[in-house]
């Protein structure tokens, strides 16, 4: 139980992070230090994003599977990292 | 020697037969007899019951408060310790990293120049050489509400004016006749549009009184009056708001009058009329003077207002400036009684002064809380400059010279945290942005005649390109703005706020 909030508060300590969630494999965001309307609109709408990067990916390459999906937008940079049906999203600001 | 001879024929057995004939047996079977019974029933209780799911979101929510308190889900924490490892790396790579700098995306056609869509006018009061005195955008972003007055009347004046309103997204406007032109009996000098509710404007009056009214009735527009009693202002209103109040979607209107009063009203739309919820005044000795400028007190003590903000962040805030230059900040919840003497009023009077920044030198037209950052606020007066001030410092941080002549409105773009438009009196409209390091406007809007003042502007929220200037030779122009001053590049916040965390010296 520790490590998991040791692990996520590493995350969050990097430069410019603006928030973390984890989001477990029915779409619903178990971890997270936004606020929880946030939570659940991030975490519906990039699921279903996601599974289709990973379906491009693997369609492309059967081989090569999706290993991070960043979305650069013009405030800020969103982080997905999915694996065996869990999601970690990281926001991050990356201020020069 | 030949005799008939009789031979025996001979035959060959068919083999093909016998081989092709194969075994033959025969069998036959028949099942038993099949069971049947009959039997017949009734039904002797019925219930009926329904069941419907509960939307979603709430067990979304609960789940999220339950998780924190059982166990961890099942591989959370080796998902956790595969995943860490890559999304560090990325987050130090990407902090690091130089590749976007300085890239904007480019999603739509972004137009260059700063034109002119519209000039509206009302020609009655054209001929009766009045000024637009205050716009004001309506909340769907579609409606300019334009009204007439005079800026520069000391006296007393009795002239009729109007209150002027055009719909801009229809496809018949006419730029000379107005869709709704209501009648007031005396000047207008303030102008609020509804935040959420499109139909009701509230109006200061010349004569101290506050207006509302509805323009979704056909009859008569007047929802409400104050009317000239105890409770009403004497002297010019220059300023109404729509506050916010306790209950979450109602509002109340806040007037601002020269005579020193802030009053805070209620509309009762059944009656007519309005109900007084919360004064307060202003006095010359109980305004804390925290700057070594000492100001004597003259023969009226009381402090005239001539501009008033309110603070989107902090709901207990407002800003005042008054008529000698004072800049205050003051507090809604003040408890401390008024030391002016109360002529029959039925809520006892407050001072709300909380802090005094340094004094302008002159009346103050115009004060407006930037939506960006909560402590930055932009004031102008007569003496021609742009302040920038923070509200926990008494010096302002920057001063920017706006024009040679008063300086009648500022306002904050609603888009881009560092520009901000002022009208002038010398007709033009500068447009500043705190990003660019010179001091000159990033853009001026001049209209077209000499020797009319720009009285009043405003950003239009829904339509962030848009921007309405008023005219004291009666006309409003409404200028699109070209895209770089509407659109926020990647750094502005941050430049913002170093802005703020300056010391003014």
């Amino acid at each position: 139980m520790a490590e998991v909030e040791e692990t996520l508060k590493r995350i969050e300590a990097h430069k410019g992070v603006i928030g973390t969630i984890v989001v477990n494999a029915e779409g619903i965001p178990i971890r997270t230090n936004l606020d929880n309307s946030t939570a659940v609109q991030y975490a519906g709408l990039l699921r279903h994003l996601t599974m289709l990067a990973r379906s491009t990916v693997r369609d492309i390459d059967p081989q090569n599977d999706l290993i991070v999906l960043r979305i650069r937008t013009k405030k800020y940079e969103i982080m997905v990292a999915p694996e065996n049906g869990f999601l970690l999203i990281v926001i991050q600001n990356p201020c020069e | 020697m030949f005799t008939d001879e009789a031979l025996d024929s001979v035959s060959v057995r068919s083999l093909w037969r016998k081989s092709q004939q194969s075994e033959q047996e025969s069998r036959d079977c028949q099942t038993r007899a099949v069971h049947s019974a009959e039997a017949g029933i009734q039904t002797v209780f019925t219930t009926l019951s329904c069941t419907q799911t509960e939307p979603q979101d709430q067990a979304t929510e609960q789940l999220l408060k339950q998780n924190h308190n059982e166990p961890e889900p099942l591989g959370l924490k080796d998902f956790l310790q595969r995943v860490e490892e890559a999304v560090i790396r990325e987050l130090v790579r990407n902090a690091r990293s130089h590749a976007f700098d300085g890239f904007q995306v480019n999603w739509g056609d972004r137009s260059q120049l700063v034109s002119c869509l519209h000039c509206l006018q009302h020609p009655i009061s054209q001929e009766r050489g009045l000024h637009v005195t205050s716009v004001s955008w309506s909340c769907t972003g579609s409606v300019i509400a334009c009204a007439y007055g005079r800026i520069d009347d000391g006296n007393w004046s009795t002239e009729r004016s109007y209150v002027c309103m055009w719909n801009l997204d229809r496809r018949g406007l006419s730029p000379s006749q107005a869709d709704l032109v209501i009648d007031v009996p005396t000047a207008v000098t303030a102008l609020c549009c509804h935040p959420s509710q499109p139909a009701l404007i509230a109006g200061g009056l010349y004569s101290g009184e506050v207006v509302v009214w509805d323009t979704s009735r056909t009859q008569d527009p007047v929802l409400a009056l104050t009317g000239m009693s105890a409770d009403s202002h004497r002297e010019p209103v220059y300023q109404v708001a729509w506050l916010p109040l306790q209950k979450k979607g109602e509002f109340g209107v806040l007037s601002a009058s020269s005579g020193g009063r802030v009053l805070v009203w209620m509309v009762d739309s059944d009656q007519g009329r309005f109900i007084l919820n919360a004064a307060y005044a202003l006095v010359q000795q109980q305004v804390s003077h925290s700057s070594s400028v000492s100001l004597k007190a003259r023969g009226s003590s009381t402090v005239g207002i001539t501009s008033l903000a309110l603070s989107p962040w902090d709901s207990d805030t407002f800003l005042v400036g008054s008529e000698g230059g004072l800049l205050l900040r003051c507090s809604f919840s003040s408890k401390v009684p008024a030391a002016a003497p109360s002529e029959g009023q039925s809520v006892t009077l407050r001072a709300p002064a909380v802090f005094s920044f340094r004094p302008h030198s002159g009346p103050i037209h115009s004060i407006h809380c930037s939506p960006f950052h909560r402590n930055l606020f932009v004031s102008a007066g007569t003496d021609g400059l742009a302040h920038l001030h923070s509200l926990l410092q008494a010096n302002p941080l920057l001063s920017l010279r706006v024009s040679d002549s008063y300086v009648f409105q500022v306002q904050w773009s609603p888009t881009r945290p560092l520009v901000f438009a002022a009208a002038t009196g010398q007709g033009e409209v500068q447009i500043f942005d705190l990003g660019h390091r010179s001091l000159r406007p990033a853009a001026t809007i001049e209209q077209r005649g000499a020797g009319q003042a720009a009285s009043c502007l405003s950003f239009n929220c829904q339509n962030p390109h848009l921007l309405a200037v008023g005219n004291t030779d009666g006309t409003v122009g409404v200028w699109q703005l070209s895209a770089d001053l509407t659109e926020q590049s990647p750094r502005e916040s941050s430049q913002l706020e170093q802005i703020a965390h300056q010391v003014a010296e």
